[in-house]
């Protein structure tokens, strides 16, 4: 395809963010910063039991509190609030029971955070405790605990998902006739998505009876279409806008849409505006986290190290309600095998429901789960043959032309040998390995570890994958874009703008993107899967390409010529006669001519097919690649583990905005770092024990290395410009990686995430003992002040100074 | 209670509870929000501001503890024109920003960072930031755009 080797004016070369501007000056805005006139302060009274039957709640003690202006719960809400996609088994607010600590049952608002906080203590609410369920192994046993709703089809109850299979060949009798056959298993732990800015909604009721909603979600449209159904509104009278979003990650969905319909029904029944924010402690204990999964794996091979077969099972623990983990379930299925042939593969994956918190999307999508499993049990093929790790993982897999387990014929931009390839020599691999091999120093050791990883690029299966954008030139010349997919720190508003520029033709400070807002954009599907580049993208550039046809036109008028004898230089166009004409007198003829500057783009992702009963078929339009090496170092009498370097090659596409996606894979490989050694959420009978980031640990500029990336840049023909995408593989590779180094260094394998001191050194865990506090204590944190009316009790001075540094 | 102190170099007295903390003071009392709360028990930084030359959390200071300070947010943080001064340019060049939820506090600690150490090492600027979570960036644009403010300053001196 000819565009890929078009010199680009702003695809892919330097540029800055459009939102940076804002953000360094302090002067972007989110949920905490609003302040409306009349604002009421919401907040919930949620459980302290992990399953319990309600069996009273009385609400009126509470509109007796000074300050309370009214207070709901589950009767307030069309069919209770139930909602979920894709399994609706959540209420908007607790219905009959509570399945998880921390679950909301009712909502208060008042005049103040202090008198939401005494509202929501005045609440009668008696829960009966039902016996509970913390162990997913035996969640579908005869007689656990129900936990997930009752079910007709004659399947357990707390069976949340269909078995997710992927099947080629018979794995059984491959693996019988394999003369090394490796059995291990592998659990990966809860991870919380330490978004630094805390969940918040802001609901206003408009004047025609409806509700306008400034949400942190993802997704607006999904929030907006809850919100209506739950509320009983009409779509056109429910408003969802997404102000600036501290971070997400998969994070900001249903924990946002459900406060989302709180506050909007407590807008609705006041009449004023209600805001509802977080604190840390109560976003640990009532967000939903990244599943926990147990893993079996049978991996058989040749003595020469060749792979022939994978066998694959995995539960994942996704607590107390669906959220998205039954796609997630099946994005593990997918990947469960690693990028590699198989003569045989029998993957089976399922989720069920516990008492344990709730999970739901988080950045990977099921890929960093298996994947620790799959390169850690690659790796140690490699240390039993003797061969080395690279050379194994470049023997074994997937290159253009290979089919996949799935059946799934890969026919173009496949750049995983190039990641691997390159990713050996910027770190330096053979001389390393080799010496740290040789390794005798018994208190530090180095170790340097590799992992690959695939990931299925947007939806896949799961879905109608489709997008759409607008964009308008304004009176003041400046060009306005819309996108149904949005951007809460990841770049896309930037990489939409310079698509636009490019098309268009005109500078990237000419255009500005709008909020995401479900009035003015246009339903795209869900922003999650890192779908937003090549979806968002697409449509953006059918969009800027359908405004251009319109401006070329006016542009071949005014200089009498064929709009193929245009040429541009700069925003100019240039006719036969070789005078440049200003792109304004251009958009002034257009409008002369009764053009209307406005137009649209729809982009649909091509056709798939996946036959969930077979585990056969094409799951995805197409594969990101990426291998990672890390060093590190251990303590070998604390166990103690210090990463020294990490090195990321990443097959992307086409980038397109350089800047963002390095950032991407920093953070990325950041969170992956996280994941690996110090992240992690324990639930102990239902308690989570970490409730502030002094108990869950996130990286801190010391935790991480120094990173040295690199994109490998294999073109997609469908993607714009041939681009892929980014933001989710950048951490899938992360652990495995970091855990295959610890190997090297220690001759030890630790098989749990995070892999923590005691795992390191002792292979096992140290369990503090279990404590009910720390939720409890999370849900009654009692707030200190209030947003006050502007200008009030405060007396100014004439300034000093003005301004720090000059 | 009366609080004074001098903010971003405006003299000001504020009729305030004695049990909040400067960061409530700042956001709800002052409306300057640029400051975030990501934590309220000193661990993120998203709340730092500088008081008296020295870097702090604003969430772990009674309001009353700062009164008589002189107090900088990133409010106060600018060019003389009003637009970005050299440290925020390049956070903006070197790509430093995602989600910007932790960035004010970015700011404020590489700001005060480069008035005790105008020569930092990449190592030392690391550990100047450990008090400072982000979770979108992995910190190494944040340490480039420290580095080359250094760097520049250090040649506009010389
Ligand atoms: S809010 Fe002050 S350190 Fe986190
Ligand atoms: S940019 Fe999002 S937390 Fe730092």
């Amino acid at each position: 395809m000819s565009h890929f080797t078009q010199p680009t004016e702003y695809v892919g070369r330097p540029a800055r963010r459009v939102d940076a501007l804002d953000k360094v000056m302090g002067r972007a805005k989110y949920i905490a910063d609003y302040r409306v006139p009349g604002m009421l302060h919401a907040r919930c009274l949620r459980s302290t039991l992990p399953h319990a039957r309600i069996v009273r709640l009385d609400v009126t003690p509470a509109l007796k509190v000074p300050g309370v202006r009214a207070v709901i719960t589950s009767e307030d809400f069309v069919d209770h609030g139930l909602y979920g996609f894709p399994v609706k088994d959540k209420y908007m607010l607790a219905y009959q029971k509570v399945r998880y600590v921390g679950e909301p049952i009712a909502a208060v608002a008042a005049d103040t955070p202090q008198a939401a906080l005494a509202g929501v203590q005045a609440i009668v609410c008696e829960l009966e405790p039902l016996p509970a369920l913390f162990d997913a192994e035996r969640a579908l046993d005869p007689d656990a605990p129900q936990v997930g709703p009752d079910r007709t089809d004659g399947r357990h109850p707390n069976l949340k998902s269909d078995h997710m299979l992927v099947c080629k060949g018979d794995a059984e009798s491959e693996l019988a006739d394999c003369p090394i056959v490796l059995d291990r298993r592998y659990f990966t732990d809860w991870q919380e998505h330490a978004y630094i800015e805390p969940e918040g909604v802001l609901a206003i009721p408009t004047p025609e009876g409806g509700i306008l909603v400034y949400a942190p979600n993802q997704s607006p449209f999904i929030n907006q279409g809850n919100l209506a159904m739950t509320l009983g509104l009409p779509h056109n009278l429910v408003r969802v806008i997404q102000p600036t979003v501290g971070g997400s990650f998969g994070g900001k969905d249903d924990i946002i849409y459900e406060s989302s319909a709180q506050v909007a029904k407590l807008a609705l029944i006041t009449g004023r505006p209600v805001r509802m924010v977080f604190s840390r402690e109560e976003s640990l204990v009532a967000s939903y986290k990244r599943d926990a999964m147990h893993m079996h794996i049978r991996l058989g091979a040749d003595r020469d190290g060749t792979l022939r077969a994978c066998w694959f099972r995995g539960i994942l623990d996704s607590g107390a309600y669906a959220s998205e983990t039954p796609f997630t379930a099946w994005r593990a299925s997918i990947h469960a095998m690693g990028a590699y042939r198989y003569k045989a593969c029998d993957v089976d994956v399922y989720c069920v429901y516990t008492n344990n918190g709730y999970a739901g999307a988080f950045r990977g999508f099921g890929n960093p789960e298996v994947c620790f499993a799959v390169e850690q049990t690659v790796d140690e093929l490699a240390d039993m043959l003797g061969i080395d790790p690279i050379d194994l993982r470049l023997k074994n897999c997937l290159r253009l032309g290979d089919e996949t387990a799935h059946g799934q014929k890969l026919t173009e931009s496949m750049g995983l040998v190039e990641c691997l390839t390159t990713v050996r020599r910027i770190s330096d691999w053979d001389r390393k390995r080799a010496e740290y091999s040789r390794q005798t120093d018994t208190d530090k050791r180095r170790g340097i570890g590799v992992a690959i990883m695939y990931h299925g690029m947007s939806l896949g299966a799961e879905g109608a994958d489709y997008a759409g954008a607008t964009i308008a030139v304004l009176p003041d010349y400046s060009v306005d874009l819309t996108s149904g997919l949005t951007d809460y720190g990841t770049g896309s508003r930037t990489v939409f703008t310079l698509i636009a520029a490019e098309e268009l033709g005109v500078r990237p400070e000419r255009i500005r993107i709008q909020r995401p807002d479900t009035n003015t954009a246009i339903e795209s599907g869900p922003t999650v899967a890192s779908r937003t580049t090549v979806l968002g993208g697409n449509a953006m550039r059918a969009a800027a390409r359908n405004l251009r046809q319109t401006l070329d036109l006016a542009a071949a008028d005014l200089l009498r010529c064929d709009p193929q004898q245009l040429i541009r230089v700069g925003e100019a166009y240039v006719g036969p006669d070789e005078e440049a004409v200003a792109w304004e007198k251009i958009v002034d003829h257009a409008r002369e001519m009764g053009l209307i500057l406005s137009a649209h783009g729809k982009w649909e992702a091509p056709k798939i097919v996946w036959d969930h009963h077979h585990g056969r078929g094409t799951p995805y339009m197409a594969y990101v690649y990426g291998a990672q090496v890390a060093e590190v170092e251990v303590n070998m009498r604390t166990g103690s583990t210090q990463v020294l370097h990490i090195w990321a090659v990443h097959d992307i596409g086409k980038v397109i905005f350089p800047q963002g996606a390095y950032g991407q894979l920093y953070g990325g490989i950041t969170q992956g770092l996280g994941y690996a050694l110090i992240e992690q959420i324990s639930y102990r009978n239902g308690y989570i024990q970490e409730t502030n980031f002094e108990s869950y640990l996130i990286p801190t500029s010391v935790d991480v290395p120094e990173i040295t990336a690199q994109f490998v840049e294999s073109a997609y023909s469908y993607g714009p410009y041939g681009a892929k995408n980014i933001a989710e593989p950048s951490l899938v590779p992360t652990a495995p990686a970091i855990a295959n180094a610890i190997a090297h260094a220690t001759g030890r394998r630790v098989r749990e995430l995070p892999m923590n001191l005691e795992r390191v050194l002792l292979g096992h865990d140290l369990q503090p003992p279990a404590s009910t506090k720390p939720a409890q204590i999370a849900l009654s944190i009692a707030p200190r002040s209030m947003p006050q009316p502007a200008g009030q009790s405060v007396v100014r001075h004439a300034a000093a100074t003005n301004g720090r540094r000059s | 209670m009366l609080i004074q102190l001098t903010v971003n170099g405006e003299t000001i007295a504020v009729e305030a509870p004695p049990d909040i903390t400067l960061l409530d003071l700042l956001r709800d009392y002052l409306n300057l929000t640029g400051t975030k709360e990501g934590c309220a028990v000193g661990e993120c930084g998203a709340c730092s501001v500088i008081m008296d030359g020295r870097l702090v959390n604003s969430c772990l200071v009674l309001a009353p503890q700062a009164d008589g300070s002189e107090i900088v947010t990133i409010e106060g943080i600018h060019a003389p024109d009003g637009g970005p001064n050299d440290l925020q340019q390049n956070f903006i060049d070197y790509g430093a920003v995602q989600c910007g939820i932790c960035i004010p506090g970015m700011i404020m600690a590489g700001e005060a960072l480069l008035m005790h150490n105008p020569h930092p090492t990449r190592q030392e600027i690391r550990m100047a930031l450990a008090g400072n979570l982000c979770r979108c960036t992995g910190y190494q644009q944040i340490v480039d755009a420290i580095e080359a403010t250094a760097k520049q300053r250090q040649g506009e001196m010389g």
